[in-house]
């Protein structure tokens, strides 16, 4: 016991400044050329930082002696060496990276809320670097996430492997989060995509699979992170326009509008940092007439976010952002003889006379605080504080409107500890509280208390990784009820050139919303119903993994096989009593997800051409506690899943091209009251784009053949949409 | 040789690609499309819509309803759907699920909403019904099969708004 304590305080405990010295230096290109956003990491330790726009790079209080460095950044072989520091002193080290567009990305944060340099994760993970995310050219962080391996979005909702499905408006199997702090909504549990401007997202980090060992609620098919830039030192200023068109509808029976719809828009930020401080501020705005009738939308945005480095040791970063969306809501497709139906039995671009005049406004806006420090390069401790806000008004003539209006309030205090260079121990609690207060789902809070462990260590060859979380759940302040998700996870490489087996298991969880405990409100006629009792979801995920080193120089694979056990999932239902039939959501559903997650990433011309294709199976089933009638596979989910891209640059220029193939969902929720067509996905992107110095022009044509399909029922996807955009940085 | 059998593979599916999505999507439907499976015609209307018409729509039952209950819980499709009333003569489907309904008719829809229980009646008038070919007082019989391509045309209605009657002219309601 004596000993353990000893241990303890000796890791704590920060070390003497006479024993430390600082390491700076640069990293480049074989050409000589800066670059920025690398990462240098002193592994097994705390110390780690990333190289400016000017790629330069400094990391104080580091230990005298021999040290292992790292760098690395994303498209270039990671560089381990080792140096020597004397304390008291500054030693520079300079970098010289090669170009490797095979190489896996550099830093993995979310698979285990520390940072990880070069070590792959036990559980697969994938990442949306900034550069995807300008060359797709998108106006919102969701269409960035579409195009991912083994992801696809439904009408707002992000299926990772399968896991969500889609309730209209309600629940989301996946965790949002912003630099780490959780954003989902509080009341209904849903995504706001169009939190953050775009182009104030660095990368996005995707965790497939539970991650309720770390993240609990909502983490159970897996955790999306998105981690906006940081701000540079000196003055920089970026502006963004965007323009484009909608496609008329292909058949002219479909015509609904004289004219062709226009969008477009503008975000400017600028900000100003010294090594001490550093702010930024954002602000934006878009309009969109629609590619349907009763589509219009505008948005307006301000996002800010600021750095204080308090000492060597302590950094303060603070972020927050406010948006603004009045949007015309196409709720349903027109079907025939709800409006001028042409002689069709459904008009996919208009909606029903009735709906006309529907509208939402949605307010969004959060804002978070987090402190690190750096006890030592065994220790460091991080703590932080959110506050997130939604609010919408829905009118919904003819019947009236709705309104509902939530705030999540979180904190956490964490510890990292690296006892020895082969060993990661994270601690931490957490709390979350969110209140709502609304016409449909009444006036409730719901909190949620957390404490979580999670060790890493190496063992030779091997890396396992093992934690469990525990959660308590009460909702208007009553009895809590508990929650234990355990993972196990390990990896082992398979060669000397970076291929690497994994596998993990975890147990992810979600608790109900407000929304759908509470929810009372009518759907197609039909009411629906709250209960209060609803329980926390569970499932079991397991996963094998491979990820092979470079073949033949030119490819890379990487798959996978998951299996997810689902019980007591939340699923809407038919119930029929004395005064007639309606919708309850209730725990009933046992399901299976299970499938093949594999991509194939090739580099056939060295920074030249890059492709990529991934294919994703998935087989579902699901039991209906009650009903042994209802079997089958489970709703919204495509049995294949094909996504293959390319791109080809040349100078200052460069084009691409995403193509995404999902097959016809066998089953969706409701079948009987909906219009239940529904279609294969096939759409085709085309891009290209141009930058010079500091102008960057982008041409994207989204589902360039105009092909016409429907991801959830009577709601028509996005017609082809071409959009100029242009950047300009200072 | 690799970068030629790279480029033929990447060309090769995209080509795929763009072929597979020249179709297969949503296409135009007209009213009586041959993909339909269920039931369509036109209704022929005399007489002048009351100024309190909200919707005229086709519901069809596989046995013909014996209580109110029936009535409403039985009704196929469960979301009536709508038939425009403002000409003379109106097209229409019925998506409908394959079986021999043995009761084909017009309703008539008053504002109010619906709720799936005895109390809609109160808003529902039946205004017409598909006859049987022979004995033209009782309804006729239509065969719904089961594939698209086959679905029975020509199943036609007159809705009289001069003659619109209660549910409790057929079945018995409690609430009318």
């Amino acid at each position: 016991m004596h000993r353990a304590i000893a241990t303890l305080l000796l890791v704590c405990a920060p070390l003497p400044a006479a024993a430390q010295g600082v390491l700076r230096g640069s990293v480049r290109d074989k050409y000589g050329a800066a670059i920025g956003g690398a990462s240098i990491a002193i592994p097994g330790t705390t110390l780690s930082t990333r190289t400016n726009l000017q790629g330069v790079y400094r990391i104080a209080v580091v230990p005298a002696g021999r040290v292992r460095v790292h760098a690395a950044a994303l498209g270039y072989g990671p560089v381990d060496t080792a140096v020597a520091l004397t304390g008291g002193d500054s030693t520079t080290l300079d970098f010289t990276l090669r170009s490797a567009p095979l190489e896996l990305p550099p830093l993995d944060v979310v698979s285990t809320k520390v940072a990880r340099f070069g070590d792959r994760p036990a559980t697969s993970v994938v990442q949306i670097p900034e550069r995807d995310i300008d060359q797709r050219a998108v106006n919102t962080v969701d269409e960035a996430v579409d195009k991912a391996a083994g992801i696809q979005m439904l009408n707002g909702q992000i299926n990772i492997r399968g896991s969500t499905g889609y309730i209209q408006g309600l629940n989301s199997r996946v965790l949002l989060l912003v630099d780490g702090v959780p954003m989902n909504q509080g009341d209904r549990g849903g995504i706001n995509w169009d939190l953050l401007p775009v182009d104030q997202i660095e990368r996005v980090d995707i965790l497939k699979g539970a991650g309720s060992s770390l993240y609990g609620s909502a983490a159970l098919g897996g955790v999306v992170n998105l981690a906006t830039r940081d701000v540079p030192q000196g003055v920089h200023v970026r502006v963004r326009l965007t323009g484009g068109a909608y496609g008329n509808p292909p058949e002219e029976v479909w015509r609904f509008r004289d004219g062709t719809g226009l969008q477009g828009g503008g975000d400017i930020s600028g900000s100003y940092g010294t090594t001490t401080f550093g702010g930024r501020l954002a602000a934006g705005a878009r309009h969109s007439d629609g590619y349907r009738e009763q589509d219009d939308g505008d948005h307006w945005q301000i996002a800010g976010r600021a750095r204080w480095q308090a000492s060597s040791r302590t950094r303060v970063d603070m972020s927050s952002a406010w948006a603004v969306d009045h949007y015309d809501a196409p709720l349903a497709w027109c079907r025939q003889g709800k409006c001028d139906d042409r002689g069709q039995a459904f008009q996919p671009f208009k909606v029903a006379t009735a709906s006309l005049g529907s509208w939402t406004d949605s307010r969004k806006g959060y804002v978070a605080v987090q402190a690190r420090t750096v006890v030592s390069d065994r220790f460091a401790w991080q703590a932080r504080g959110s506050w997130f806000r939604t609010s919408f008004f829905d009118q919904r003539p003819p019947n009236g409107s709705e309104f509902g209006i939530a705030n999540r309030f979180g904190a956490e205090l964490r510890a990292e500890a690296h006892p020895d260079s082969m060993r990661t121990v994270l601690v931490g609690s957490e709390m979350t509280l969110s209140d709502v207060t609304s016409d449909i789902f009444g006036n409730h809070s719901q909190s949620e208390y957390a404490a979580y462990g999670e060790s890493d260590q190496a063992v030779g060859v091997f890396r396992f990784t093992a934690g469990a979380r525990i959660d308590f759940l009460a909702v208007d302040g009553g009895s809590l009820s508990a929650v234990v998700s355990p993972r196990l996870g390990g990896t082992v490489p398979t060669d000397h050139k970076g291929g690497v087996l994994r596998a993990s298991i975890g147990r992810g969880f979600r608790a109900p919303t407000v929304a759908e405990r509470f929810v009372h409100t009518f759907f197609e006629g039909l009411e629906v119903i709250p209960n209060p009792n609803l329980g926390p979801e569970t499932a079991w995920s397991l996963e094998l993994g491979h990820t092979t080193a470079p073949l033949l120089h030119v490819l890379r694979l990487d798959a996978a096989l998951f299996w997810t056990e689902g019980r007591e999932l939340i699923e809407p239902r038919l119930i029929v009593d004395t005064t007639g039939p309606k919708i309850q959501l209730q725990n009933v559903t046992r399901a299976r997800i299970a499938g093949i997650d594999a991509s194939v990433l090739a580099a056939p011309i060295p920074d030249r051409l890059i492709a990529a294709l991934s294919y994703t199976y998935l087989n579902t089933r699901r039991q209906v506690a009650g009903d042994p009638s209802a079997t089958g596979p489970l709703a919204f989910r495509p049995k294949h899943l094909l996504t293959l891209s390319g791109d080809y640059s040349f100078g200052a220029f460069g084009l691409g091209a995403d193509f995404r193939y999902a097959s016809r969902v066998e089953r969706i929720e409701l079948e009987g009251f909906v219009d239940a067509r529904r279609v294969p996905v096939k759409v085709l992107d085309l891009r290209a784009g141009w930058k010079q110095g500091p102008v960057e022009l982008r041409l994207l044509a989204a589902n360039v053949l105009n092909y016409m399909y429907n991801l959830v029922p009577q709601t028509l996807a996005p017609v082809r949409t071409v959009t100029l955009t242009a950047v300009w940085s200072h | 040789m690799l970068r030629s059998l790279f480029r033929i593979t990447v060309v090769g599916l995209v080509a795929a690609g763009v072929a597979g999505a020249c179709d297969g999507g949503l296409d135009p439907e007209p009213i009586c499309a041959r993909s339909l499976v269920g039931l369509c015609g036109t209704v022929r209307f005399r007489g002048a819509a009351p100024a309190n018409t909200e919707n005229v729509f086709i519901a069809a039952y596989l046995a013909f309803p014996q209580s109110c209950t029936d009535l409403i819980n039985n009704r196929r499709p469960v979301i009536p759907g709508s038939v425009p009333f403002t000409d003379s003569i109106a097209p229409y489907s019925v998506p409908l699920l394959p079986g021999a309904y043995h009761w084909v008719l017009a309703v008539w829809k008053k504002p109010g909403a619906l709720t799936l229980t005895p109390a809609d009646t109160q808003y529902l008038r039946v205004a017409g019904y598909y006859r049987d070919s022979v004995d033209s007082t009782q309804p006729g019989v239509v065969t719904v099969p089961s594939g698209a391509g086959a679905a029975p045309g020509d199943i036609d209605f007159v809705v009289n708004f001069d003659s619109l009657r209660p549910a409790t002219d057929f079945v018995t309601c409690t609430a009318q």
